[in-house]
């Protein structure tokens, strides 16, 4: 698995390629803590080229999600991970375990990132 | 059987993988249900290298496949601690995101991805997991594959072989997703024909759909847009069977 970052004004995007299984998904865990730490809450996943997800990635997923969204600036602005371009794959793992309803989804990365 | 025992770390996820993907193909799965046997499979691997072993001794997984009448069996045995899935709530994917627990989700999809999934224990053997997924029951009116990249003289025949495995397993109706295809040589065209053929011996069909602009063109600058039944879209091809002759 290759991950991409690039900062964007007020969001950082993470484009993810290839196959995030248990071996993979602490790496995707890790990249999204750092910038936690350097107080970046506003992320955009690009799963374009994403091939292959199984639970441990969904596991990464859900807690970047819920910690970024603790982050709060006002009541109306504050962190979240959304996600852009899901695969046939990706997505039909995302309705199987529900993550479909957990997530703001986009097709395509200019719509997620300019959502926030 | 054939069988493959590997450390249970999580760097055997790799040929783990390997391993399946061969069984898959050879048993004749098209690459959505292959797709689905490569997820639990995974699921499967990872809960006892995570969760089967203490960190100071992990011990092997042996993965075994055969083809048993019109299943596939996919058996993994492990000697760590006892599991029994009746300890493992299901996940509640309804829930939203603040109450949502990020557990439990493998051994969730190891259920919806295979037909059956049954866990044994007994004191010398230690665990025994066995699941099995029905050959050719994808639920869609054709058995899809997904070719990609070149398909030249070389790698046609590795593409086309699982193309060939499923036939001879009972597959009758398939369709050939093309949209990864980059560049079909004259030999990638004749594998196709060649696929054809034994399905029109067998009484059924072959269809292709999702063609680049660039190998649409092969077929149209040799006429074989006439043999073929070509469809722009996967659901417009998958409608069109058993409803019009290819």
């Amino acid at each position: 698995m290759e991950i991409t970052h690039k900062r964007l004004n007020r969001v950082d995007l993470l484009s993810i390629e290839g196959r995030m299984d248990a071996a993979s998904a602490p790496q995707l865990k890790q990249q999204i803590e750092a910038l936690f730490d350097q107080g970046r809450y506003r992320l955009v996943l690009d799963m374009a080229k994403l091939e292959y997800i199984a639970s441990p990635g969904l596991r990464v997923l859900i807690e970047a999600r819920k910690r970024a969204r603790d982050w709060k600036l006002t009541d109306l602005e504050g962190g979240d991970v959304r996600i852009a371009n899901l695969p046939p794959r990706i997505k039909e793992v995302f309705d199987l375990t529900g993550f479909t309803s957990l997530f703001e989804i986009y097709g395509d990365t200019v719509e997620a990132v300019g959502s926030f | 059987m054939e069988s493959l025992t590997v450390p249970a770390t999580l760097d055997s996820l790799a040929r783990i993988s390997v391993f399946i993907t061969d069984a898959t193909a050879r048993a004749g799965l098209d690459d959505h249900a292959a797709w689905q046997v490569q997820l639990a499979v995974d699921e499967a691997s990872t809960n006892i290298i995570q969760h089967g072993y203490s960190d100071a001794s992990p011990g092997e997984i042996e993965l075994a496949w055969h083809v048993d009448g019109p299943d596939l069996i996919v058996t993994l045995r492990d000697r760590g601690r006892r599991f029994n899935p009746h300890d493992v709530p299901a996940p509640d994917i309804s829930s939203p995101l603040e109450e949502r627990q990020a557990g439990g989700l493998g051994l969730y999809l190891m259920g919806r991805l295979m037909d059956s999934v049954e866990f044994e224990f007994d004191d010398s053997q230690g665990n025994l997991l066995k699941m099995t997924k029905r050959i050719g029951a994808t639920g869609e009116p054709a058995q899809i594959f997904e070719l990609a990249g070149r398909l030249d003289a070389v790698s046609s025949q590795a593409a086309i072989a699982r193309v060939y495995a499923a036939i001879s397993a009972g597959a009758r109706h398939v369709l050939l997703d093309m949209s990864q295809v980059t560049f079909l040589s004259s030999s990638g065209l004749r594998a196709l024909l060649l696929v054809r053929r034994e399905l029109l011996a067998q009484s059924g069909e072959l269809r292709l759909c999702a063609l680049k602009p660039q190998v649409r063109e092969v077929f149209t600058l040799t006429g074989f847009t006439q043999v073929f039944a070509i469809y722009s879209t996967r659901e417009e091809a998958l409608r069109a069977f058993g409803r019009e002759p290819a």
